[in-house]
C-alpha cells in the first residue's frame, strides 16, 4: 500500500480515506496526522475527501469539516462511491463526486513535507515526496516517502525512502538508530552500536549501507544529488 | 474553575490509580480541595485503594441518568474532608458513557473542587478517549520499561493531538540498583524517548503494595515512607513549588557500584 492517505492533487489537497479502518483509528491518524503537518498546508486550502467505498454519516463529515478547519483548511469537495455518503454530503454543501475515481498518473516531484514535531510510537506519515523531521522518530514511528528521508534528530523508528521503488533515494539523520530502514525494496537493520555522528544511508549494489556524513559527498561517486 | 487533570499510561498496571490516590490524598494535605474520578468504568479500583469500597452508593451514571444527584454520589473521605470520590459502576462496560458525559461530569465537579483528577483505564480505546476528553492537563506514568515507554510515546501524541499540550512524566517503580547495574532504563533513558517535563520519580518500594492492599494511601502515614515523600513532592510541584527530584540513588551510589558500573558500561 503506497497510496499516501493525504497528497498534493488538482483541487487542493486530496485526503484518502481507507475503507478497511474503523473509524476511531482514522480519527486518531487523522488528528495526529494534520497536528504535526499544521505549518505545512497553505491556509485555506481546499481539501478533497476521497471517501471511496467508505460509509461517511453526516456526523462523520462534520467531524472531518471541523478538523480541517481547525487547521485552517476547508473542506470542499467528497469523491464517493455510495449514495448515502453523496446524499449526506451534498446536503451539507459539499460538493459530490460520485464514482470511481479516475486513475490519475502519479504527481511528479510533490513539494517535501516539514514536521517540525517528533514523530512519536504509533504515528505512520506517508508522504509522495520528500520528508524533513526537525526532531526525533521515536521507537514504533514510521516514515514511509517515495523520496529522501531527513532527519534532523534521532532516527529509531523505521524509515522507508523511495517508496515508490527508487532506490536512489537516501536517508540522513544526526543520530542513525533506526529500527529498520527501507530503501527501494531494500531492507536493513542498523548496527547494535549507533555511531555519534550524522550518517547516510544509500543503496550500493544491493545491500543498503551507511556512511558518516562528512564524507558522503566525497567517496561516495555521485554524492548527494 | 478547578484544574482537570488526567493521569494516564498506555500501558496497564503501571501505577495510574496508585497515582491518582495518593495525588489527591496529597493535595488535600497540602489545602486544596479534590474530587477524583474513576474512568475505569467494568474494572473500577479507585474506590478500593482509597478504602472507600463499601461506602459507593451511587456511581456516574445514575448522576447522568438523574437517577441522584451529583452531591450523593460523591463519597467523601473521613480521614481528609477536602477528598472526595466519584465511583464509576462496575459491571457496565465501557461504552456505557461518552466522552461529552465525562465533560459534563469533570465540569460539575470543577466547579466545586479545586482539583479535578481522572483515572484512566489502561489501552488507548473508549475508556481512554473518554477519560482525556475533559482534561486540560495531563500527569503520563510510566515504569521505566522498554514496552511502557513505548505506549506512553504513543499516548503522549494522542494526547497532543486531543489539543493537550501540558503532559508532565511520572517514573514509577525505578530500581536504583537495577539501574545501577544497567538492567533497567535510567530516567534520563526514558526522558530521552519522551522529552516532556519531569513531574517527579516513585521508587519501586513493597511499602505501595501494602498500602494499596489495606486501602490506605502512603501519604497519609505520620512519618512519610520514601514513596510517600516522592507523591507529596509530585502534588508540590502540581501547586507550582520547586521541588529538587529525590535522589533514589543515594543508598546506593557507593564507590563500589560506581565502579561496578563503570566497568559493565
Ligand atoms: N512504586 C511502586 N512500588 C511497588 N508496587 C507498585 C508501585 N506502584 C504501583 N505498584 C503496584 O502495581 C500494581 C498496579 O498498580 P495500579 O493499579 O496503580 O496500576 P494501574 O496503572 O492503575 O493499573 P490498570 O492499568 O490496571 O488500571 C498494584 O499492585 C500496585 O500496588
Ligand atoms: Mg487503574
Amino acid at each position: 500500500m503506497t497510496c499516501p492517505l493525504v497528497q498534493p492533487g488538482t483541487l487542493g489537497l486530496e485526503v484518502t480515506l481507507p475503507p478497511e479502518w474503523d473509524w476511531t483509528h482514522l480519527q486518531d491518524v487523522l488528528q495526529q496526522y494534520f497536528q504535526l503537518t499544521e505549518s505545512w498546508w497553505s491556509p485555506a486550502s481546499p481539501v478533497r475527501l476521497i471517501a471511496g467505498a467508505r460509509v461517511l454519516s453526516t456526523e462523520q463529515l462534520a467531524w472531518l469539516a471541523e478538523l480541517l478547519q481547525k487547521h485552517d483548511l476547508v473542506l470542499a469537495n467528497v469523491q464517493t462511491e455510495v449514495r448515502a455518503t453523496a446524499v449526506a454530503a451534498a446536503m451539507a454543501g459539499y460538493s459530490v463526486a460520485q464514482g470511481e475515481l479516475p486513475t490519475q498518473a502519479e504527481p511528479l516531484g510533490a513539494p517535501a513535507l516539514y514536521l517540525n514535531h517528533a514523530v512519536r510510537s504509533g504515528v505512520e506519515v506517508r508522504h509522495p515526496g520528500t520528508v524533513v523531521v526537525m526532531g526525533d522518530v521515536n521507537p514504533g514511528g514510521c516514515i514511509v516517502a517515495d523520496g529522501d528521508i531527513v532527519v534532523w534528530g534521532r532516527l529509531r523508528g523505521v524509515a522507508h525512502a523511495g517508496a515508490g521503488g527508487n532506490s536512489q533515494r537516501l536517508i540522513m539523520a544526526l543520530e542513525m538508530a533506526a529500527t529498520q530502514l527501507r530503501i527501494g525494496r531494500l531492507v536493513a537493520r542498523t548496527p547494535a552500536n549507533v555511531a555519534f555522528y550524522p550518517e547516510v544511508a544509500c543503496v550500493q549494489g544491493d545491500a543498503i549501507v551507511l556512511h558518516p556524513a562528512r564524507d558522503f559527498g566525497r567517496t561516495t561517486p555521485g554524492g548527494v544529488s | 474553575m478547578g484544574r482537570i487533570v488526567v493521569i494516564t499510561s498506555g500501558k496497564g498496571g503501571v501505577g495510574k490509580t496508585t497515582t491518582t490516590a495518593n495525588l489527591g490524598m496529597a493535595l488535600t494535605r497540602l489545602g486544596r480541595t479534590v474530587a477524583l474520578m474513576d474512568a475505569d468504568f467494568g474494572l473500577r479500583n479507585l474506590d478500593l485503594l482509597l478504602g472507600l469500597e463499601n461506602r459507593v452508593v451511587y456511581t456516574a451514571l445514575e448522576v447522568l441518568a438523574g437517577d441522584c444527584r451529583l452531591e450523593q454520589a460523591l463519597v467523601r473521605d473521613k480521614r481528609q474532608p477536602g477528598l472526595a470520590l466519584l465511583p464509576a459502576a462496575q459491571n457496565r462496560n465501557k461504552d456505557a458513557i461518552t466522552p461529552e458525559q465525562m465533560q459534563q461530569l469533570a465540569n460539575l465537579l470543577a466547579e466545586k473542587f479545586d482539583y479535578v483528577l481522572i483515572d484512566c483505564p489502561a489501552g488507548i480505546e473508549s475508556g481512554f478517549k473518554n477519560a482525556i476528553a475533559p482534561a486540560q492537563e495531563a500527569l503520563l506514568v510510566t515504569t521505566p520499561e522498554i514496552a511502557a515507554v513505548r505506549d506512553a510515546d504513543r499516548v503522549v501524541g494522542l494526547l497532543e493531538a486531543h489539543g493537550i499540550r501540558k503532559i508532565s512524566l511520572i517514573v514509577n517503580r525505578i530500581r536504583p540498583q537495577m539501574v545501577q547495574a544497567n538492567n533497567m532504563m535510567s530516567v534520563s533513558d526514558v526522558q530521552e524517548i519522551l522529552a516532556i517535563p519531569l513531574a517527579g520519580l516513585v521508587p519501586d518500594d513493597e511499602r505501595v503494595i501494602i498500602s494499596t492492599n489495606r486501602g490506605e494511601p502512603l501519604v497519609l502515614e505520620a512519618n512519610l515512607s520514601l514513596p510517600g515523600i516522592a507523591f507529596q513532592n509530585i502534588a508540590r510541584r502540581l501547586e507550582g513549588e520547586k521541588v529538587p527530584l529525590l535522589d533514589l540513588d543515594a543508598p546506593y551510589n557507593t564507590l563500589m557500584g560506581r565502579l561496578r558500573r563503570f566497568f559493565s558500561r
